[in-house]
């Protein structure tokens, strides 16, 4: 570990928010409070349930991780916080944002809230900027729909931006298209017009899957920075759990549309519950295996979400599966302090 | 001559791609209805085109007609559109005109097909200059205006209904053989083709067991929706006098004489005229129907 | 060792100091089941190793010399031409515009040579004596080889001489320029009133899609394209000029004589041209509009800052539509151009359509290859500029890739 590496590990856990944080203590300033989230998408004679109850909250300043694989819910999540999903969709449940309801708020309302209280960065940066308008264009729009500033003060704070996000010569970048910028340089652009009216909360849905190794390291590290600068809490929306545990404070594991595990980062990868959970974390291949060892790997396929019983969504592909996983839904509580998971058979460590 | 365009497809709704899901699909039995609605209006104006006169012996014919009997009202005895200024009954030059219609449509689409679609499909295939130089000679032609050609070519033949034919096939082909090649292309890179190749098939054996059976559908598509086009022009050089000749029955030529007695007797433009659209726009309708429901194989 | 995959990169962080930097990250995949591949999780390595729970990342650095060399340095004139993709799109299709005219110039000769039956004595017709006839021919060079006459109109034409019309003597060229600024007002008329009117009409049906707009102007639209403009016109007379008396029926006033009666003369025919063209255009620019704000991500991106959705449609949808709109005028130009010749022959304009009428009516083969040569051109310069528009336009071409 470098000492820069100690450091930032060191600041982190010296966040106030992160301190005496359990994973849902009341006691703590909230800022984003969601609670029993259901998302429901009609369509073609289906129904959708493609998110199913899910409670979390994030205070400001905090760091929380949501993973899941594909088709868990997550995206679904994150655009039902800001209420970008389309108009197929029937979202039920409670957003709370400082204390204020965003569901079944107004677009002119919603308007207000997104891009200067939340902002998100999306997966992909080279369709997530229009081709055919210059870089310095849209990090203005960004501003301008907030705040009034005349042309030249738009430049100069889209520069700023630019800056911030460690993009060279930023000058030239103000004029130039999209797709004359690097992958990862595009996304620097996309952070910078979600940092534009200094956000509350940065959603980053999927932020650097698209890019390269390196650059997703650089890109979550400057991220991260701006983000204890700024004070801003962070809700990452990944499935990769090493991402969780290199930059979040908290993680939540999604499955089937539910959070099926919540805890500190730490205390999630030390003391893991969930078989899911386990499995993903198991599936990882270590050094300290033997060589050629066989991957352990789930079998099956995640669930159709227009099709789930009620029981432990798991539970066709779970190794500690009972008869009673198939008929009842085990309920996501905290059975240990700061630690919650829904399972009937949660895994345990030897020793513990 | 007007350019069809491509309706949104509808997007099945993911639940990952949240952003995909736009439009429901349409009711079921309304695409239904606008296939089957428009396509029965077509088959009763063939039927009725091409059998009436067979059946009905009581059908006055379309040309001879007395000039006592000029500009009698439609829905008189004897004359169910009326007659026009020289006496020929209206409805029975509907349905012989009809058939003209049909007749040129079917004849320069089914041309275009056979010597287009195999023109642009050896073209594609053989790829390289040979490619490259009959593409360009397509270009050369397409660079005419379709009425144009139509009409130079059918003025300097003499106007008759073949002539006409032959004359619009002069656009019908390079249009079908460009839909080919591009089509020809697509499944050039395909697998399965340089899978045949390579195990040493002969091209032609290529070409018809494994190309053209792919191709001729899509271009079956887009010839059902080039009939009206065709039908279109057909009207426009009868109008003009380069179709069909006068006293011969053609929508085209009824609108000619229409023109003249606009102010008097409007029947004589808006009875074609109504059948003109009515079949151009049943043709579409049927055509996009079919080009959706083949699409979403 | 359990390691699936090895990556290195190379590059300069971002910042001031020229370093460079060679990162190895070992990294791992992770496959949960059989479902839908989940992708390679690449766990993001850090400068060291990094322990946490019992499972260890490691990654490596190693500062030093990139292992490749910087690749050569282009020839310079070839990298200017590179570095312009315009300038590459623009001679590419120069080049193959040429041939094209060639090939335009052939056919249009061909056609009115080689078609059957005697020119001359189609020419002028049954009473013509031998002497006439004979006459003409040599007139015309009928006598001589196809290759050579055309050879000798080939040469004329390259150097502007169109040679005079058979019925009237005067020379093609002074006729088209008394009647070509009538058709290209007619088809300039036409153009701006469709557009002018499906801009909007489109920008509404797609803030609305299948509302009452939309609906409208698919209904419009659908009855609108399977309407010839022939049709159109005959019927737009009878309802504005005969019963309504808002235009003339017939008629043409020159533009220097009187600018409103102009426009008052050419309303009707210019409104029909543009009719078409409107259901067309409108559902093309409705189309790609609702494609993007429904498929495209950048619209989520606007939407995400909080954008109105107005300003969304015009801003960025709308925008980049026009590409869309562009290639289809320019590719509707042919059309169009057919199109004025029954308009103009309908209302009595005297455009270059009534000429070519008049002239192929009258047999006069000179003006008619005139006419039909000039109007081929026009077609292929038209594609070929919307093309260039095209590459001139879009940023991605313009620009090209970055060397950054």
């Amino acid at each position: 570990m470098t000492t820069a590496e100690a450091g930032r590990l060191a600041a982190r856990d010296e966040h106030p928010a992160h301190q005496l944080r359990r994973f849902d203590d009341v006691t703590a300033p909230v800022l984003l409070d969601v609670n029993d989230l259901r998302v429901r998408f009609n369509g073609g004679g289906r129904v959708v349930r493609a998110v199913n109850g899910v409670s979390f909250s994030v205070a400001p300043g905090e760091t929380l991780a949501v993973i899941g694989e594909s088709g868990s819910g997550k995206t679904v999540t994150s655009r039902a916080v800001m209420g970008l999903l389309p108009p197929t969709a029937q979202v039920s449940g409670s957003v709370r944002f400082e204390g204020r309801e965003l569901v079944g708020c107004s677009e002119k309302e919603l308007r207000q809230v997104r891009g200067r209280l939340i902002s998100m960065v999306f997966q992909d940066p080279a369709r997530s900027l229009n081709p055919t308008m210059r870089i310095g264009a849209q990090i203005r729009e960004a501003v301008r729909v907030h705040e009034k500033i005349t042309r030249q003060q738009g430049r100069d704070r889209a520069i700023e931006l630019l800056r911030m996000v460690r993009l060279p010569s930023p000058e030239t970048r103000y004029v130039e298209y999209p797709h004359q910028l690097s992958g990862g340089m595009r996304q620097r652009v996309m952070i910078a017009i979600a940092l534009a009216c200094r956000p509350k909360l940065l959603i980053a849905d999927e932020a650097t899957t698209a890019l390269d190794v390196t650059t997703q390291a650089q890109i979550m590290e400057m991220l991260l920075e701006l983000q204890q600068e700024m004070g801003m809490a962070l809700l990452l929306i990944s499935h990769d759990m090493g991402l969780a545990a290199s930059y979040t404070s908290e993680v939540a594991v999604m499955y089937a549309g539910r959070i099926v595990e919540g805890a500190a980062t730490e205390e999630l990868f030390e003391r893991v519950r969930m078989p899911y959970t386990k499995v993903l974390l198991d599936a990882i291949p270590r050094i300290d295996r033997p060589s050629h060892s066989l991957l352990p790997v789930v079998p099956g396929r995640p669930p159709d979400l227009s099709d789930l019983a009620d029981n432990c969504a798991f539970n066709p592909r779970c190794p500690r599966v009972t008869e009673r996983c198939r008929v009842e839904r085990p309920a996501l509580e905290e059975h240990e302090p700061g630690h919650r998971y829904a399972c009937f058979h949660p895994h345990r460590a030897e020793g513990e | 001559m007007a350019v069809r365009l491509p309706e949104v497809s509808v997007a099945e709704i993911g639940v990952t791609a949240v952003h995909d899901a736009a439009e429901i699909a349409a009711p079921r039995w309304r695409r239904d209805l606008e296939l089957w609605l428009p396509a029965g209006f077509l088959a009763l104006l063939v039927g009725a085109c091409f059998l009436w006169p067979l059946i009905d012996h009581s059908l006055p014919s379309p040309v001879g007609g007395q000039l006592q009997n000029a500009n009698v009202p439609p829905l008189s005895r004897g004359a169910l559109f009326g007659t026009d200024n020289l006496g020929n009954d209206i409805f029975s030059r509907i349905l012989y005109g009809g058939r003209v219609s049909i007749e040129v449509g079917l004849g320069a689409n089914l041309i275009g097909l056979c010597l287009g679609g195999y023109y642009g499909v050896f073209a594609a295939f053989k790829g390289g200059l040979i490619e490259a130089t009959m593409m360009r000679i397509l270009d050369m032609f397409l660079a005419f205006p379709a009425l144009i050609l139509a009409i130079v070519v059918s003025q300097f033949l003499g106007p008759s209904e073949l002539h006409v034919i032959f004359a619009i096939s002069f656009f019908s082909v390079p249009a079908f053989a460009r839909i080919a090649r591009a089509q020809t292309l697509r499944l050039r890179e395909q697998t399965y083709v340089t899978a045949a190749r390579l195990s040493g098939r002969k091209d032609r054996a290529i070409l018809f067991g494994h190309v053209i059976p792919n191709v001729v559908p899509n271009l079956l598509t887009f010839g059902l929706l080039g009939i009206p086009i065709v039908i279109i022009v057909e009207a426009a050089l009868s109008f003009l006098g380069y179709g069909v000749p006068p006293p011969g029955p053609s929508w085209g030529n009824m609108l000619a004489v229409g023109q003249s007695y606009l102010s008097s007797n409007p029947d004589l433009v808006i009875i074609p005229a109504a059948f003109l659209i009515a079949t151009v726009l049943s043709l579409n309708l049927v055509g996009d129907a079919v080009r959706d429901r083949w699409a979403s194989r | 060792m359990a390691i699936l995959g090895r990556r290195g990169a190379e590059g300069n962080p971002p910042g001031q100091i020229p370093v460079h930097v060679r990162v190895e990250v070992l990294f791992y995949a992770a496959e949960v089941g059989g479902g839908p591949p989940a992708p390679a999780r690449r766990l993001a390595g850090e400068r060291g190793s990094w322990t946490l729970g019992g499972h260890r990342i490691v990654t490596s650095v190693t500062l030093g010399a990139p292992a490749a060399s910087t690749p050569p340095r282009r020839n310079r004139l070839l990298h200017a031409f590179a570095s312009s993709p315009s300038l590459r799109v623009i001679g590419r299709r120069l080049l193959t515009a040429i041939p094209v005219l060639f090939g335009v110039s052939f056919i249009t000769f061909s056609l009115l040579n080689l078609l059957p039956g005697d020119a001359a004595s189609s020419l002028l017709g049954l009473n013509a004596t031998p002497q006439e006839l004979k006459a003409l021919r040599i007139r015309l060079n009928l006598n001589e080889p196809f290759f050579t006459r055309f050879g000798h109109w080939f040469g004329n034409v390259l150097s502007g001489h169109f040679g005079n019309s058979l019925a009237s003597g005067q020379s093609v060229t002074s006729i088209l320029g008394q009647r070509v600024p009538v058709s290209i007002e007619l088809i300039l008329f036409a153009f701006v009133l469709s557009v002018a009117f499906s801009i909007p009409v489109a920008v509404l049906a797609a803030r609305h899609p299948r509302g009452f707009v939309d609906r409208c102007s698919i209904l419009v639209s659908m009855a609108g394209l399977a309407t010839p403009n022939f049709v159109l016109a005959l019927l737009a007379s009878l309802v504005f000029a005969l019963h309504l008396r808002l235009v003339p029926v017939l008629g043409y006033v020159p533009l220097r004589q009187n600018f409103w009666e102009n426009i008052h003369s050419m309303v009707l025919p210019a409104a029909t041209i543009a009719f078409g063209l409107f259901c067309t255009y409108t559902r093309l620019l409705r189309a790609d509009i609702v494609e993007q704000l429904v498929a495209e991500d950048y619209i989520t991106t606007a939407r995400a800052k909080g954008v109105h959705p107005w300003v969304i449609l015009v801003r960025h949808a709308l925008r980049n539509s026009m590409f869309g709109l562009l290639t289809l005028i320019g590719l509707n130009l042919g059309t169009l151009i057919g199109g004025t010749v029954i308009i103009e022959q309908i209302f009595a304009l005297p455009g270059m359509g009534q000429e070519l009428i008049q002239a192929i009516n009258n047999r006069d083969v000179i003006v008619v290859e005139g006419v039909v040569l000039l109007i081929a051109v026009v077609i292929v310069l038209a594609n070929l500029a919307t093309d260039l528009l095209y590459a001139v336009l879009d940023p991605r071409i313009r620009y090209g890739r970055s060397t950054s």
